[in-house]
């Protein structure tokens, strides 16, 4: 299906409303207490890839599900193109959803899949066997549409179940861990795929997952849930440079966390060492500094006075060397505490190895300050 | 010397072993019976019930001579047909209830809906008869409320019989169906909702279809049930509703005429093929 075939029929653009699909305040609480999502407030502008993501049990599919009208809310208004849809019934929703397990029905061929959501909304028999067929070709399956879901493979029953969203040209697209049930390989071809068609069809989607590359890589805004919140929104570029609590940082990305005390705004102490970091205010108290490992730089150890004022630099000395093939780990420690430091290999392999002091360097932007976490 | 036989061997006579018992109960129990019963259904009997050496095809010719038989398959056919009609409706929700139920509740529900079955279909044939005469429970309590003023037939018609043999074969229906909901997810409610289908239209086009092996499975238990059932359309019906079944009974206890009564047998034998046949027909395209 070329996009501009789908994109015809579709609801138009909501003219200068940055917010296409829109969750004010939403709240699932279940009768026993338990706040599943609360105070949800998301805003996607029109045509962009909106990422929930966060560990299992966090509220991203339970959000995923109330925007599709699977699970009703307890309070609060999702709206698409301002219009309220809180109490629209599913199938009143016009929206794509692809299953993580893809849902295919059984009994029906994947022509008959593709073909259902049409017959629904009432498309006349050989309008919908054309759109059936550009949506098959759109997926990269031409010709399956007789095969049994049960005779395709677990990327293909996922391409067609994909099909079988985009085919009515729904409002949004909703993707609920779609590539969780795939091998690595695979995985990675249908995220530049979903990717690539999603772009193309400048459809709003929202795309749940657990895995923080699928949500980096693929959306245009991430939000991270925690506990039944929005722990942060952002771009990914945002989430992984500027995360705003301590949880993002380590949820999104590998970190180094460790315990420091702040002796200025702009200086904390992790044991003998004092860094250059940004208190975020703080004049003093314990707090919890971080640093991505592959932001440490080691050089063999030298003159201090020669190196850059720009940065903090401290010795360190190797404790342990981890060869991983495409990175290598190596845990330092640096004035008392642990830090994990990684390295792209050459073909010389590791650099350093254990005992040897090093000089380590990092940016003081590099070196993120938390409070106590919550 | 001993024989010495491989471990792949010794496995295989252990299974035909352990297999024999069964077989043999099976052989004199059933398959012996069936043979002796095909066998009389081929052989003349002299006036009064003795039966002959004499081979003959009279008892089918007679058969299919009677008007009265192609009445008697036509009952059994519609009847049956009803009642497995009305147990499938009856027992659908039930079954559909349970599968879905939490399974705290499942178990007990489960136990609740084939409890029936612990009393035999005679005592709750009697127990219908209670509540159906015209004296009965339901006419008494609608005569009181004065909605009627006389009673209504409820019982010795095919009413009566319909209500009985449908009230009998729930639990047979509901354990089918719940055996055959294997395929029953309803994350394919889910989608066919998030693509636009309504509830009517979401049974219909995925819960009927993803259910339809326990829905054949259980049509041709109950429809086998009711064609050979003849204590309730006997007592519910009241002598006033012919079936292959009671015709059986009549001809083998009370007329004393075996060799008819083994050919009709027969006769039911073979709409129960019929049945078998169409079931495994239809049940292949929904495997």
């Amino acid at each position: 299906m070329t996009p501009s075939a789908l994109r015809e029929q579709s609801p138009a653009a909501v003219g200068s409303d940055p917010a296409y699909l829109s969750l004010t305040d939403v709240r699932k609480i279940y009768p026993n207490g338990y706040r599943a999502v609360d105070s949800l407030n998301i805003d996607v502008p029109e045509g962009q890839m909106l990422g929930l993501l966060g560990p299992s049990g966090c509220g991203k599919t339970t959000t995923l599900r109330m925007i599709a009208g699977l699970i009703e809310i307890s309070s609060g208004h999702i709206r698409v193109a301002g219009r309220e849809l809180a109490q629209e019934p599913p199938h009143k929703r016009d929206m794509g959803l692809v299953f993580q397990n893809y849902a295919l029905f059984p009994h029906m061929t994947v022509a008959e899949n593709v073909a259902f959501g049409l017959q629904m909304r009432g498309i006349p028999f050989r309008e919908a066997r054309t759109r059936v067929e550009e949506a098959l070709e759109m997926v990269r399956l031409p010709g399956y549409g007789s095969r049994k879901p049960k005779e395709l493979s677990g990327g293909q029953q996922q391409r067609v179940a994909l099909a079988r969203a985009l085919v009515i040209r729904p409002r949004i697209l909703l993707l609920d861990e779609p590539l969780s049930n795939l091998d690595a390989k695979l995985r990675d071809e249908m995220r530049v795929e979903i990717r690539e068609i999603q772009q193309r069809l400048k459809i709003t989607t929202v795309f749940v997952t657990h895995d923080q590359v699928e949500a980096l890589t693929m959306c245009d805004l991430v939000g991270v849930m925690h506990k039944g919140r929005l722990a942060q929104l952002g771009t990914p570029e945002d989430i992984y440079e500027r995360p705003n609590s301590l949880f993002v940082s380590e949820f999104v990305g590998r970190t180094n966390k460790v315990r420091a005390e702040v002796v200025d705004l702009n200086r904390i102490r992790i044991g003998s060492e004092v860094f250059s970091a940004d208190t975020g205010g703080r004049r003093e108290g314990t707090v919890w500094a971080t640093v991505r490992p592959h932001r440490i730089a080691l050089s063999p150890d030298r003159d201090r006075a020669l190196m850059s004022r720009q940065t903090n630099a401290v010795r360190g000395r190797v404790l342990r060397v981890t060869y991983i093939g495409d990175i290598v780990q190596y845990d330092l420690d640096i004035g008392g505490a642990e830090f994990k430091v990684e390295h792209h290999t050459t073909s010389q392999g590791a650099r350093y190895s254990g005992g040897q002091t090093l000089m380590c360097e990092w940016a003081p932007a590099d070196m993120l300050v938390y409070g106590e976490e919550t | 010397m001993t024989m010495s036989l491989s471990r792949a061997a010794q496995r295989r006579l252990l299974l035909w072993a352990l297999l024999l018992p069964m077989a043999v109960v099976n052989f004199v129990t059933f398959i012996l019976p069936m043979l002796r019963l095909g066998m009389i259904s081929f052989i003349e009997a002299r006036p009064g019930g003795v039966l002959t050496d004499v081979f003959t095809f009279g008892n089918y010719i007679d058969f299919f001579r009677d008007p009265f038989s192609y009445k008697l398959i036509w009952n059994s056919l519609r009847m049956s047909l009803i009642v497995t009609l009305g147990t499938l409706v009856a027992a659908y929700p039930i079954a559909l209830f349970l599968y879905r139920v939490n399974p705290v509740w499942r178990n007990i529900l489960f136990v609740i809906t084939i409890s029936p079955l612990l009393v035999s279909a005679v005592v709750r044939t009697y127990g219908w008869m209670v509540l159906l005469g015209n004296k009965g429970l339901i006419n008494g309590l609608l005569m009181s409320a004065g909605l009627i003023d006389g009673p209504i037939r409820l019982m010795n018609n095919e009413l009566g019989v319909y209500i009985g043999l449908i009230e009998i074969m729930i639990p047979y229906m509901a354990l089918a169906l719940i055996a055959g909901f294997g395929r029953l997810d309803p994350v394919y409610e889910e989608a066919a909702a998030m693509l636009g289908a309504n509830a009517f239209t979401r049974f219909y086009r995925i819960i009927v279809p993803l259910t339809m092996p326990g829905i054949l499975l259980g049509c041709l238990l109950v429809f086998v049930l009711s064609v050979s059932s003849f204590i309730t359309p006997k007592l519910l019906g009241g002598g006033r509703v012919f079936l292959l079944a009671t015709e059986v009974y009549d001809q083998a206890i009370v007329r004393l005429e075996w060799t008819q009564a083994a050919s009709t047998s027969v006769i039911v034998l073979l709409i129960f093929g019929l049945a078998m046949m169409l079931y495994t027909r239809i049940a292949r395209r929904y495997e």
